[in-house]
């Protein structure tokens, strides 16, 4: 068989050598991989690695007086975290940034369609007042919100001069957590529902009108399906850290109000339990894991629609 | 350490502080200072060492601007060719302390008895040559017991301020009169969000050592706590007493340097010493395991415990303060002032932190966490 493919075979050697596009395609593949070396070595050194740190301390235990960590593989931290008074707290932390997601995903669609609404100049206008909060200190805008929120302050002022008796009574408490997380995070959740509704096409509506669509319904079957990738892209980026959350809680909680983000700071900063503290970060993350792949999901069929 | 060290959280706040404390709020002018350092105190002693040996630089790490406005440039002028690099390093926690003793990044460090303490056991502390710092003995006696690590330079006890205007008359005497009131003022209460200083009083409430291990006694601190959290304003480790001067809050557990600078924005402001007696934090200078500028360090803090250089540092930071020796140099507003005077009978009923081990540190920890979590 090869005998009598022979010539062919010889033909084929003689042909024009298939080698030179097989060097240009591995020239080009190896330029591809060559140019993908930064991204992963930056994804490996400042995730991948820190990551695996965190799941190895995790598995650790240390020396309370001079916080050697040893690595004994034991689940002892992962257990300890099994305690009413973690779960608690864990439980508290998701209420408390499902609620305040929920109320910046509610607002924030409504400022969103508002500026989507306005004239071109109107709109960068708006934006940009979305956006000057961040040119401000992060810290400072939290504890800004202790002078508004504290009694005798201009927040309680304003409504003993509506008639309110007494005191508002709402710095360090839950609401104050809860108003400080809207107000910081509420950004990050205008910005991504805005590029959902501003690229509908305002044909849409006409079409919409022609086929006799009242506003509300206009509203429900065009504008909210076509934010929606838009919402779920705001909701995680508001959701995660919002779960998280240590520095708010700390200012506007008044140290009455613990969260997640609080026990596993204070087990790096304060008691120096690393991992401990390690295990709370993965158990975290598992959690955050699980809801993000949900909304991953329901992300295709949004985007069908 | 740094039972205060809240305030360092923001190291603004704390630097804003220090200089209302200082050459502000209490008055003390730059030449008056220059003045007292100026003059040779009596107590003062060179220690025998001599300037030649005492050579290089000595890295500190210490709270931003605690130290006197000239002690640094004095030493540097007294000691040619020594000098203290002072790094700020704010933390309110044992365990950045104990891993700053362990970083070899310093020489020496503040750090408040528990710190010093565990760093001593971890044995990362240099053992000081007491003969160069012979003038350790303008320290009061009760405190260099309680410090025997380094040179100690600042306490603070955790009393009651309130204000009587604001809970109908009433007078506070004890921490039994304070949570009595708590609940009758409720949301009027600010407590200091540091476990040892809270947990720490609740146990003079209570009867018991501030250093107690015992988990009995640890758990009735626990309910006293969590008995009244419902009625507090707040746990705060910044501005604990702030709220008294405008009148949002009525009482608050709090430090004594505190409301000294608080009274004099409000003078409806009332100190308490409860009779069940104080916790304290005492904090002191301390040097690393194997420095290697331990010459400097000696000669340092003897040079700090003369009594002009010492009587800079207090009027500086407006501490509390424990060399006797430095009274007529220091601003009256301070050495007049028995909130901050450590006589006999107070230092009679004041009981300073203590390392507790690593299984009563994690008790006391856990604790802290069950509180706050509740």
């Amino acid at each position: 068989m090869d005998r009598d493919q022979g010539g062919v075979a010889i033909e084929r050697v003689a042909a024009p050598p298939p080698a030179a596009p097989r060097r240009r395609v591995d020239s080009g593949r190896l330029a591809r991989v060559a140019l993908l070396i930064p991204t992963l070595l930056i994804t490996t050194i400042c995730f991948v690695v820190p990551l695996g740190l965190i799941a190895l301390y995790s598995f650790g235990s240390v020396n309370q007086v001079d916080f050697n960590v040893f690595f004994g593989w034991t689940t002892g931290n992962y257990r300890a975290f099994t305690s009413s008074l973690y779960v608690h707290t864990l439980a508290r932390s998701l209420v408390l940034s499902v609620s305040t997601t929920l109320a910046c995903a509610v607002i924030g669609f409504t400022f969103a369609y508002f500026i989507s609404r306005q004239s071109p100049k109107a709109q960068r206008l708006l934006l940009v007042a979305v956006i000057v909060p961040f040119w401000t200190s992060f810290i400072v805008r939290t504890y800004s919100w202790v002078d508004l929120l504290q009694n005798l302050g201009p927040v309680d002022r304003l409504a003993r001069a509506l008639g309110l008796d007494g005191h508002i009574d709402i710095l360090y408490t839950p609401w104050s957590i809860g108003i400080g997380i809207l107000y910081s995070y509420l950004p990050l959740m205008i910005l991504p529902i805005y590029v959902s509704l501003e690229r509908i096409d305002p044909a849409l509506f006409d079409a919409a009108e022609d086929l006799g669509a009242t506003p509300w319904r206009q509203f429900r079957r065009v504008v909210l399906p076509m934010a929606v990738p838009g919402l779920i892209a705001g909701i995680i980026i508001v959701g995660v850290p919002a779960l998280g959350e240590y520095v708010i809680p700390e200012i506007l909680g008044g140290g009455k109000t613990l969260m997640a983000g609080n026990i596993l700071a204070d087990q790096f900063l304060q008691t120096g339990n690393y991992p401990f503290g390690s295990a709370l970060a993965v158990s975290i993350m598992v959690v955050l894991m699980v809801l993000l792949f949900t909304l991953r999901r329901a992300q295709p069929a949004a985007d069908a629609q | 350490m740094k039972t205060r060290e809240p305030l360092s959280v923001d190291p603004l706040t704390r630097a804003t502080l220090l200089r209302r404390a200082g050459a502000g709020a209490l008055g003390v002018s730059a030449a008056s200072l220059l003045a007292a350092c100026g003059s040779s105190g009596s107590s003062g002693s060179s220690g025998g060492s001599t300037s030649e040996a005492i050579k290089g630089q000595a890295i500190l790490a210490n709270y931003p601007g605690w130290m006197g406005k000239h002690n640094l440039a004095d030493f540097a002028k007294k000691y040619p060719g020594a000098s203290i690099k002072m790094i700020s390093n704010a933390t309110s926690s044992t365990a950045e302390v104990v891993l700053q003793f362990k970083s070899k990044q310093y020489d020496f460090l503040l750090s408040d008895t528990s710190d010093a303490g565990q760093a001593s056991a971890a044995d990362l502390i240099t053992e000081l040559d007491w003969s160069k710092v012979p003038n350790v003995k303008n320290v009061s006696e009760k405190f260099r017991k309680a410090y025997p690590w380094g040179l100690p330079t600042d306490y603070g006890k955790v009393g009651i301020a309130y204000r009587p205007d604001l809970v109908g008359g009433a007078t506070i005497t004890s921490w039994h009169d304070l949570w009595e009131l708590i609940p009758k003022y409720s949301g009027q209460t600010v407590f200091i969000d540091l476990e040892r200083d809270c947990m720490g009083s609740t146990c003079k409430y209570l009867g018991f050592s501030s250093n107690t291990t015992s988990p009995d006694d640890l758990k009735k601190v626990q309910d006293a706590i969590v008995g009244v959290k419902p009625h507090l304003k707040a746990f705060l480790n910044t501005d604990v007493g702030a709220g008294l001067v405008n009148g949002s809050t009525a009482m608050a557990m709090d430090w004594d340097y505190d409301v000294a600078l608080l009274q004099q924005k409000n003078d409806k402001i009332k100190w308490v010493l409860p009779d069940e007696g104080v916790h304290a934090y005492l904090e002191g200078f301390t040097a690393v395991k194997d420095t290697s500028k331990i010459a400097v360090i000696q000669a340092f803090l003897n040079f700090l415990a003369e009594p002009p250089q010492y009587a800079d540092f207090v009027n500086t930071t407006g501490t509390a303060y424990l060399m006797p020796p430095s009274t007529p140099l220091i601003h009256k507003s301070i050495s007049q002032n028995p909130i901050l005077v450590p006589t006999d009978a107070v230092l009679a009923k004041t009981e300073f932190d203590k390392y507790l081990g690593a299984d009563g540190a994690t008790l006391w920890s856990n604790t802290w966490t069950a509180i706050k979590a509740a």
